[in-house]
């Protein structure tokens, strides 16, 4: 009931000093909505990587030689070093790691494609077996990807990303179509579904043709190469992994005192060396962008002082018809917290808005997040705490007698 | 019936190294429905018995005994509760809230004890008719004059039922005309049965209270009965 009556005397204080409370707001508006802007933006861009991964599957990882993080320039060079992996050991593989279900080799290389006049510089071309379908999550728009027939008899077909079909196919059915890659004929036998762009790199910019035929084009890989394995459950994937590393090993002749000259990663290692990659850098952004936390909070701390001196006067009438302590305290605490937690509100939803619009600078989209939004409040009411309860300790410990006396 | 009773009460105050008694030794007792003055120059420690008195402040030494509770062994929060129920103020320089109207600065007490809204705007209408102020419940102090606004302060002293009512020099910022109606106010408040301590360094206004107590040098100088004849010439 008298906490009631306190929220209400807060709201009339901060109504009858519209400017002051305005500024007040302004300084933790400000500090809200940079931090908001950050936590979103990176919470959308660590989210679109993950869903990224996940095309990859729970229960898959790749083999190659290198990739994920060096952490020294002597291991960059260890790594580059390796051997490249060969990718004739994919039947090896499967024989040799029970658990792995399905093996399947890929090469990377780019070319220049044709269509009568239309021409495409630097598509991504990877050359795969036909099981990489149910391995990589890709998803087919029109027609089918390519078939272990087609793997068997070398035959010249192509599975085309979005990008190819648009620039090639505007307006025509682009199935049965022959297209060139760097001179070499190939038919057209599937569409893959768009995928968008991320990090401002076109993602659907690519073709699909089977292994061999990619060899026969494009010589034997060396480093442009690796396997994606997939295990028989997601239970059964870290035994897979044990399993094709012993296979690898004995393949690549590593004595057994030495260790690995190739990675096997998962989604979750690549999420997490991107994590730990990033996380100094994150923490750098948060903390900059904290600095305006701050000095948002001192300016309602400020506020508050002048705010407290001014009604130093008031404070003595309220005590001389019978306040409590606790009565000051909560009526100054409370002005220090309704001003932050609207400046709080109104920060989220700019931060949102900036976030947002950075992102989509990088192609990519975020949707709001519970966990900034929980944040954004906690924050605004932690500073309202942090900042608002040594002036409102001021005004709750006045003497009431030089409180009334106070010109 | 004792409602105040005061037994050798010290006050001291410590300038740098010097130690100053404003009140030395002040033992007095007031029943419950007196009409009591509190007279003394400047500087002879009536600010000081009044703050006492009001719960305002604790003794150094002695103890006070208030409608039977010891207030002198009080924190600072039960103080606070004392000034709520016990006592009703009026203070020579009104302090009311400037930005808040009649009705609200009379409401004031009672928001600090837990009052229902409704509860509240009754009773304090109630004290504002009590003072004739019916027509001016919406105004704001910067719309009334000062005797209004002075009244409004009686108000807010009534408003709780308080067992005592302590004025400040409460015509020290009136023209003589606005003075005696608060006195009257005053006078006729005392005759519904209320008890009412007047400080004040003004011997006519002294005089309209049934006792006068000087105070010298933080002592009780003289406690005399005002008679009746002195009353009416005050009146």
């Amino acid at each position: 009931m008298i906490a009631a009556s306190l929220l209400k005397i807060s709201i009339q204080a901060l109504w009858a000093n519209k400017l002051r409370t305005g500024l007040t707001l302004l300084g933790v508006i400000i500090g809200v909505t940079s931090v908001m802007t950050i936590i979103s933006a990176l919470e959308g861009m660590m989210g679109a990587v993950e869903s990224q991964l996940d095309r990859l599957g729970p229960s898959t990882f790749i083999a190659t030689t290198i990739g994920g993080v060096a952490t020294s320039e002597e291991q960059w060079h260890e790594m580059l070093k390796r051997k490249p992996i060969d990718i004739d050991y994919a039947d090896d593989i499967l024989e040799g790691c029970e658990l792995c279900e399905k093996v399947c080799p890929r090469t990377f290389n780019s070319a220049n494609i044709k269509y009568r006049g239309e021409r495409l510089r630097d598509v991504f071309v990877m050359g795969s077996t036909y099981n990489l379908i149910d391995v990589v999550d890709f998803e087919v728009d029109q027609g089918h990807f390519h078939s272990r027939e087609d793997d068997i008899y070398r035959r010249e077909v192509v599975f085309i990303g979005e990008t190819v079909r648009e620039a090639l196919f505007s307006g025509v059915d682009a199935i049965g179509k022959s297209i060139r890659l760097d001179g070499k004929k190939y038919t057209v036998v599937g569409v893959a579904k768009k995928m968008g762009s991320m990090f401002g790199q076109d993602r659907d910019k690519f073709v699909v043709i089977p292994l061999d035929v990619s060899i026969k084009q494009f010589g034997k890989p060396r480093r442009n190469s690796n396997f994606v394995i997939k295990a028989r459950s997601v239970d059964d994937l870290d035994e897979a992994m044990d399993e094709a590393r012993i296979v690898l090993r004995s393949l690549r002749h590593v004595p057994y005192d030495k260790p690995d000259d190739f990675i096997l990663l998962t989604a979750d290692a690549i999420l997490d060396q991107l994590n730990s990659v990033t996380r100094i850098f994150r923490m750098g952004l948060v903390g900059i962008s904290s600095i305006s936390l701050v000095v948002g909070g001192i300016v309602v701390m400020n506020i508050m002082m002048v705010s407290v001196s001014e009604r130093t006067r008031e404070i003595g009438i309220r005590k001389s018809v019978g306040a409590r302590q606790n009565h000051i305290l909560l009526q100054f605490l409370f002005e220090a917290l309704l001003t932050t937690l609207t400046g709080g509100l109104i920060g989220i939803v700019l931060g949102y808005i900036a976030a947002a619009s950075l992102v989509q600078m990088i192609d990519m989209q975020i949707s709001p997040s519970v966990f900034g939004m929980v944040a954004g409040l906690s924050i605004s009411t932690g500073i309202g705490v942090i900042f608002g309860i040594y002036p409102a300790m001021k005004a709750a410990r006045l003497d009431p007698i030089k409180a009334l006396s106070y010109e | 019936m004792t409602l105040i009773e005061t037994k050798n009460l010290w006050k001291t105050y410590t300038m740098g190294t010097e130690k100053v008694h404003a009140l030395s030794g002040v033992t007095l007792q007031i029943q419950k429905g007196e009409y009591v003055a509190i007279m003394g120059p400047s500087g002879s420690g009536k600010s000081t018995l009044m703050n006492l008195i009001g719960c305002l402040d604790t003794p150094t030494q002695g103890d006070y005994i208030l409608n039977g509770k010891a207030v002198n062994k009080m924190n600072d929060d039960e103080l606070a509760n004392i000034r709520n129920r016990e006592i009703g103020f009026v203070f020579q320089t009104f302090n009311l809230l400037a930005r808040a109207t009649a009705l609200h600065n009379v409401e004031l007490p009672l928001i600090y004890n837990g009052s229902g809204s409704l509860d509240r705007v009754e009773k304090a209408e109630l004290a504002l008719k009590r003072v004739e102020l019916t027509d001016r419940m919406l105004h704001k102090p910067s719309e009334l004059s000062g005797g209004q606004r002075q009244r409004v302060a009686v108000a807010r002293a009534l408003v709780n039922d308080p067992s005592l009512i302590l004025a400040d020099e409460p015509t020290g910022n009136l023209d003589s005309k606005t003075s005696v109606e608060i006195m009257k106010l005053f006078d006729e408040i005392h005759r519904q049965g209320n008890t009412i301590i007047v400080v004040t360094h003004e011997r006519d206004i002294a005089n309209h209270a049934h006792r006068v107590i000087s105070i010298l040098d933080g002592k009780i100088a003289t406690d005399e009965i005002v008679t009746e004849d002195q009353r009416r010439k005050a009146q």
